[in-house]
């Protein structure tokens, strides 16, 4: 689930929002955001039409017109609003009010999110995913055109977990809380598939090629580490969470050496049973001769 | 609006009814197009006379009535309706139709709570106070102990007003909250000014139900949110026959031994069920413009909710 940011398109109500919209607008992903704007299909003009009375022909279930932006844009646009507040209110339905009140909405607007802030929340981390994504796909370019060199695939993956993690400093503290609400019973598909693909991204710009069990294995490995990880940095005070980032380095490490370890293990259970069976074999025949005998 | 010919048990206005069927579909006329009063078929002049009588004389006895009719259920009810709306401190709430009160004051409560909340949540991240803030935070709180938060209460009809304010100064409620006299169908207010717009078991007497919602649209601000709850249909066919039941036999009868009003009462349930059900009332609120429409039943479709907002 990746959320589609683009530039606002036309305010459903009157102009007046819009323009306080697009003035005050800052965009995080001002970089990636001419590339979306490419790519996104419903492309506006530019210039704003006076607004009239809200046309009939309008169908509900977002179904407008492509002059007017859909309901999911605008409700996309209140939820990255409210992150600001977050670090005040928390994952609540209050930070979305407030978030609400900055586009120019009245606050009663955060009546169309669950009251739980879960939307809030998985939108946050799908914006966090695309952001990942946005970074892996510039550095895959800068190794394609020869301006830096490939990582080792442990580096690549500590620097991509390191960086995805990052992205949480400005809300820690009230992480837990939202970590908890993505437990919930109703979250838990949306969020399940939102760290599935995000781990699935980093595995494919690792470039992970597999196509046997070791998918699985790779992608579970993963999981375990960037999640260990987050609960290590949730109660991490030291400076800039050094101590986290050698946790993880630790934890990478750790699993490159098992794949090792898994190779060692097989090779040496091979050498035991041939042991074994030459034993065995020695044995019978000593039976078989004193036998003869 | 309904213009209500339905034929089956009709009983037809004792005035020249066959009159006012020819010329009824002409608008402008003295005596207006055709509607619904109960079962009954009147123009809609008479329908808002009569349901102001209505109202008038059964206003003294309007909780009393809820309370025996429902058991005391449409309290939880209006508290269903507050917690949907979540209102944080500074809302502004036009209550309409509100007539005596209760979702206002469930407001204001409501309002109250979460605001002594916010306060303790900012006194306990303040860990070292000097003693002038403490006293501070201490007057902050007498003055603004809802946070700006405000309701009015805006209702057709005067008896209705009155017993509000009786029950408000009983209760003790002074501060945030308004008595207007006003028309749904014609709110005298101006456009963008509400928050919340809720109408509890009051659309059902309006004779024009899409002005009083595009009313609702028009005073409303941008982002702001409808609610509406009102009885609504039953689709259980067990439940409903039971309601049915209760309802024409049991509930005139409570009408006449507690407020000594049969036809009151006779007509609150026949308007219960010439009301449109929960999909058709969806339709209504989204053609008054409103998006993301949506109802919650409750108690199988005994009582909806309906929510849209204006975007």
């Amino acid at each position: 689930v990746r959320c589609q940011l683009s530039l606002p398109q036309r305010a459903l109500q009157a102009s007046a929002v819009l323009r306080r919209v697009s003035d005050e607008q800052k965009e995080p992903l001002s970089s990636s955001s001419q590339q979306q704007f490419d790519s996104h299909p419903t492309d506006q003009q530019p210039d704003k039409e006076p607004q009239g009375p809200r046309p009939s022909y309008t169908g509900q279930g977002g179904q407008e017109s492509e002059d007017y932006e859909s309901e999911e844009q605008l409700q996309h646009r209140i939820l990255t609003a409210a992150l600001e507040f977050v670090p005040e209110h928390g994952w609540t339905a209050e930070a979305i009010a407030e978030g609400a009140k900055t586009l120019g909405l009245s606050g009663a607007a955060a009546g169309m999110f669950h009251s739980d802030g879960s939307e809030l929340i998985l939108h946050f981390v799908s914006q966090c995913n695309a952001k990942l994504s946005e970074l892996l796909e510039q550095e895959q370019k800068r190794v394609q055109l020869g301006e830096a060199e490939k990582k080792p695939t442990d580096q690549f993956l500590k620097d991509a977990v390191e960086a995805r993690l990052r992205m949480l400093i400005p809300y820690i503290d009230k992480w837990p809380q939202a970590v908890s609400i993505l437990l919930l019973p109703h979250n838990i598909p949306s969020s399940l598939n939102l760290l599935t693909s995000m781990i699935d991204e980093i595995w494919h710009y690792a470039g992970d090629q597999s196509t046997d069990f070791n998918w699985y294995t790779r992608r579970a490995v993963l999981t375990g580490i960037y999640n260990t990880t987050e609960l290590v940095m949730m109660q991490d005070s030291s400076p800039d969470f050094e101590d986290t980032w050698r946790f993880l380095e630790n934890r990478v490490a750790d699993a490159m050496n098992m794949g090792n370890t898994a190779n060692q293990v097989q090779s040496t259970g091979e050498a035991v049973v041939q042991g074994l069976m030459g034993a065995a074999v020695t044995v019978s025949n000593a039976e078989t001769s004193s036998a003869v005998r | 609006a309904a213009a209500g010919l339905y034929p089956c048990r009709t009983l037809l206005a004792h005035r020249a009814g066959a009159l006012r069927a020819l010329c009824g579909s002409v608008r402008g006329l003295a005596v207006g197009p055709d509607t619904h009063f109960g079962f009954q078929t009147v123009t809609e002049a008479e329908r808002r006379e009569k349901i102001y009588q209505v109202f008038e004389s059964v206003a003294k006895k309007y909780d009393i009535m809820n309370d025996s009719m429902t058991l005391g259920i449409h309290r939880v009810w209006k508290d269903i309706l507050v917690h949907k709306m979540n209102p944080s401190p500074g809302t502004l709430l036009l209550d309409v139709a509100g007539g005596t009160g209760d979702i206002a004051f469930r407001f204001i409560n409501y309002v109250r709570s979460v605001r002594e909340r916010q306060l303790q949540r900012k006194l306990k991240h303040h860990q070292s106070l000097t003693w002038q803030e403490i006293s501070e935070s201490y007057q902050e709180d007498k003055s603004k102990s809802l946070g700006d938060s405000q309701v009015v209460v805006c209702d057709i009809n005067k008896e209705m007003l009155k017993v509000g304010k009786q029950k408000a100064q009983y209760l003790g409620y002074s501060e945030g909250l308004s008595w207007v006299l006003g028309n749904a169908e014609e709110l005298p207010f101006d456009d963008d000014k509400f928050d919340v717009y809720t109408i509890a078991f009051g659309i059902r007497n309006v004779t024009r139900i899409d002005l009083a919602l595009e009313e609702a649209y028009r005073v409303l601000k941008p982002g702001g949110r409808f609610l509406c709850l009102e009885f609504s249909h039953v689709s259980n066919p067990l439940l409903s026959r039971l309601y049915d039941l209760y309802s024409f036999q049991v509930i005139p009868v409570l009408g006449e031994v507690i407020a000594g009003d049969w036809k009151s009462y006779q007509y609150l349930v026949e308007s219960i069920r010439r009301f449109p059900p929960q999909e058709e009332l969806k339709a209504m609120i989204e053609d008054a413009g409103f998006f993301k429409v949506d109802y919650q039943n409750i108690n199988s479709g005994i009582v909806a909710i309906h929510s849209g907002f204006k975007l």
